[in-house]
């Protein structure tokens, strides 16, 4: 009894620095953030206590709920990009070969630059003067004359699809390889010595034994997604009439350019709320699907 | 299960290296800036501030370090800022947020100082008015710019127009922009950023202004948008666009082509501001340009919007006296002629407009003229209004110019306006 206590205490030793971290760190701001929520609070100060009146104003405010419908198309259109790509990659670029090593490096090196970089990076691209990417569509005679990328709302939703698949793309690769590998060769071979050919393997054989860290890199890749930031404020600034704003975005507009840090708060516990519930339904349908 | 003793030791080292480094970087960084003052300024103001602020650290002991902050993070980084008491000794912003901070106490008053300052009383009107709050004053005038109209002399001549008469209406404007569009596929009549709300409030909403108009509400009670202006200076956009007289990324442009596409020399007629001089003749000195003030809708009328930064010095500054004697001394001869007009910046004393470095080029003296004919808005909520990406201001234009709804467009944003002014 008496060293399982002192085990115990041993192991609330270890894991109290992290504790600590996500006190100060996460559950302190989150509190405070709550707080704010429940008041008229303005980004120049001042501010009283208001109750739910922000979340009972978010209920009505229509341009959040379209920030809102357009991070989720944003979500569900960019996420199975992202996944089905990856994984694609992650089975042609398997073996450890040299040239499969260099093209996963290829890959994934998008991934260790700056989200607002590659924005950057792309938004001058996609250029409809100066940009290399009209350039390289009209030699290829897929375009008869340069595009504003940016003009529509669907154009520019595409634009940052294909610049954001650029960025990430190779992240998941990286996940699905390394899950992939660790598959015991036992099995594979087992597969091969009993005629399953490549792709009922995939199907049948690797896709189902990497299924976790398919759930894993999907959920981080959603999460990200409904988080979607940096890469709408620098490409299309909302534009055109704020059509491409996303939620997050929209809480920044209210919190830091109408000053509005009251209602930017509550916007922000909302979105929080979304996430969480999605996040724990996606883990429970695939937790009951691993169960039968 | 026993734990290895061993990983608690490399946690345990790996703490205190942690710790140390960041002690030992905190205490670093605050030797390293002790003996300096701390400047803010927003990039567009950038370029001008530092001639004024080279010049002072050539001559003073106390240097000030100057850091640029992106144009839209300005008011969240002050704000957030002085709540945190993690401010500059002084800053240089945008003058249209004064009357946001001056009314949540982000100032410090300079009144005294400034109302004794013999320079002070020669500072542009617009700069005095905005810097006012319930009979204090918070800032002065430091790197002003105007609006004016820019047309291109070559596509001019090129298209049979006299290079020497630039347009006097908005309709001149029209008529011209349809004759240098006749020029080749690439060139264009006239250029404005479709989708940048800051744009134009600096260039097209002088041409509303200079008709009679007027476009944002003071409070609640006041009336947005007001006058035949807007409508017809809507309209001529409209009909410019439809006819293909704008380049078509007009329409998306938040902003990034506002200065550049001019220089491309493929632009007849654009709406700019007078930064755009000092631009001009350090990338393409051999562009032949004119530059006018911004007309109305009839011979006469003209208009500008006084924009530029106002210097002041956030409450919380550590260096007050030195900020304080910076503020007098941008204001002296010495520093508007030498570090402004030297570099073809604008002095915020328009006496000073004459003087020997603008006298070679008439261009800059008109741009120095243009802020005594100009306006400046002084509201609260300037950023809900205009400066945001999804303002009434930038709606009404897009859906006016691009959609071609303009009467529809006016009043959904006079409505939004006066909504944003109640608050």
């Amino acid at each position: 009894m008496r060293a399982r206590r002192s085990r115990q205490s041993q192991g609330w030793l270890f894991i109290g620095p992290a504790l600590l971290f996500v006190a100060v760190f996460v559950l302190v701001p989150l509190g405070q953030l709550v707080i704010t929520s429940l008041t008229d609070r303005s980004l120049l100060g001042g501010g009283r206590f208001v109750g739910f009146e922000n979340y009972l104003r978010i209920w009505r405010d229509a341009s959040f709920w379209r920030a809102l419908a357009f991070t989720a198309k944003y979500t569900i259109i960019l996420t199975p990009i992202l996944m089905g790509l990856g994984y694609a990659l992650a089975l042609l670029t398997l073996d450890n070969t040299p040239l499969k090593r260099l093209t996963r490096t290829i890959v994934f090196l998008p991934v260790i630059i700056g989200l607002s970089s590659s924005s950057l990076l792309w938004f001058w691209l996609l250029d409809e003067q100066v940009g290399l990417f009209n350039k390289l569509l009209v030699d290829l005679h897929l375009l008869k004359e340069p595009i504003v990328w940016f003009v529509t709302a669907d154009l520019a939703f595409w634009a940052v699809v294909i610049s954001i698949t650029w960025k990430v793309v190779g992240f998941g690769m990286v996940l699905f390889v390394s899950g992939i590998q660790s598959i015991n060769p036992d099995i594979i071979e087992a597969a091969i010595m009993d005629g399953a050919s490549y792709w009922s393997r995939a199907r049948r054989v690797i896709l189902p034994l990497t299924r976790r860290i398919l759930l894993l890199t999907t959920l981080v890749s959603a999460i990200g997604s409904m988080l979607a930031f940096d890469q709408f404020y620098i490409m299309t600034s909302g534009a055109p009439r704020g059509q491409t704003f996303t939620a997050v975005y929209w809480i920044y507009q209210n919190s830091f350019v109408s000053f509005k840090l009251g209602y930017g708060s509550a916007l922000s516990v909302v979105l929080t709320l979304i996430i969480l519930v999605f996040s724990a339904l996606q883990i429970a349908l695939t937790m009951r699907s691993e169960a039968t | 299960m026993i734990y290895p003793r061993r990983k608690s030791m490399t946690i345990r080292t790996t703490c205190a290296a942690l710790a140390a480094f960041l002690i030992g970087s905190t205490a670093l960084a605050t030797n390293a800036f002790a003996d300096n003052l701390t400047m803010w300024v927003r990039a567009s103001g950038t370029n001008a501030a530092a001639h004024l602020v080279d010049l002072w650290n050539s001559n003073h002991s106390d240097k000030i370090e100057l850091t640029t902050i992106p144009d839209t993070q300005m008011v969240t980084k002050l704000a957030t800022g002085v709540q945190a008491k993690e401010v500059p000794d002084l800053v240089s912003f945008d003058l249209i947020y004064m009357p946001d901070f001056m009314r949540a106490g982000f100032l410090e008053d300079l009144t005294a100082e400034l109302k004794a300052d013999p320079n002070f009383a020669s500072v542009a009107k617009a700069y005095i008015d905005i810097a006012t709050y319930q009979g204090k004053l918070y800032g002065a005038g430091f790197t002003p710019d105007v609006s004016i109209l820019v047309w291109n002399k070559d596509l001019f001549k090129q298209a049979g127009l006299d290079p020497d008469k630039p347009p006097r209406t908005i309709g001149e404007i029209h008529e011209d922009a349809k004759k240098i569009r006749a020029l080749g596929p690439d060139v264009y009549g006239f250029y404005f950023s479709g989708a940048c709300p800051g744009c134009n409030i600096f260039t097209t909403s002088p041409m509303m202004v200079a008709a009679g108009s007027k476009i944002l509400p003071a409070n609640g009670n006041d009336d947005a948008l007001t006058g035949d202006g807007v409508k017809q200076v809507l309209e001529t956009f409209k009909e410019m666009w439809s006819e293909g007289l704008i380049p078509k990324n007009a329409q998306a442009d938040s902003g990034a082509n506002f200065s550049s596409i001019f220089k491309s020399g493929k632009i007849g007629i654009q709406g700019t501001g007078g930064f755009l001089l000092a631009e001009i003749k350090h990338d393409v000195p051999n562009m032949n340009f004119g530059v006018t003030f911004l007309p109305g809708v009839k011979e006469g009328q003209v208009s500008s919007f006084v924009g530029g930064d106002v210097v002041a010095i956030p409450k919380g500054s550590k260096h007050l006296a030195i900020a304080k004697a910076f503020i007098a001394w941008e204001l002296t001869d010495e520093a508007q002629l030498e570090g402004l007009a030297k570099n073809n910046i604008l002095p915020s004393r328009p006496a000073l407009a004459d003087n020997k470095y603008f006298a070679a080029d008439p261009r800059v003296v008109v741009t120095a003229k243009a802020i005594g004919v100009g306006y400046v808005p002084w509201v609260y909520h300037f950023a809900d209004m205009v400066n945001s990406d999804s303002s009434p201001w930038i709606n009404m234009l897009q859906r006016a110019i691009f959609d071609g709804d303009v009467d529809g467009a006016i009043t959904e944003a006079r409505q939004k306006m006066k909504d944003i002014a109640s608050e």
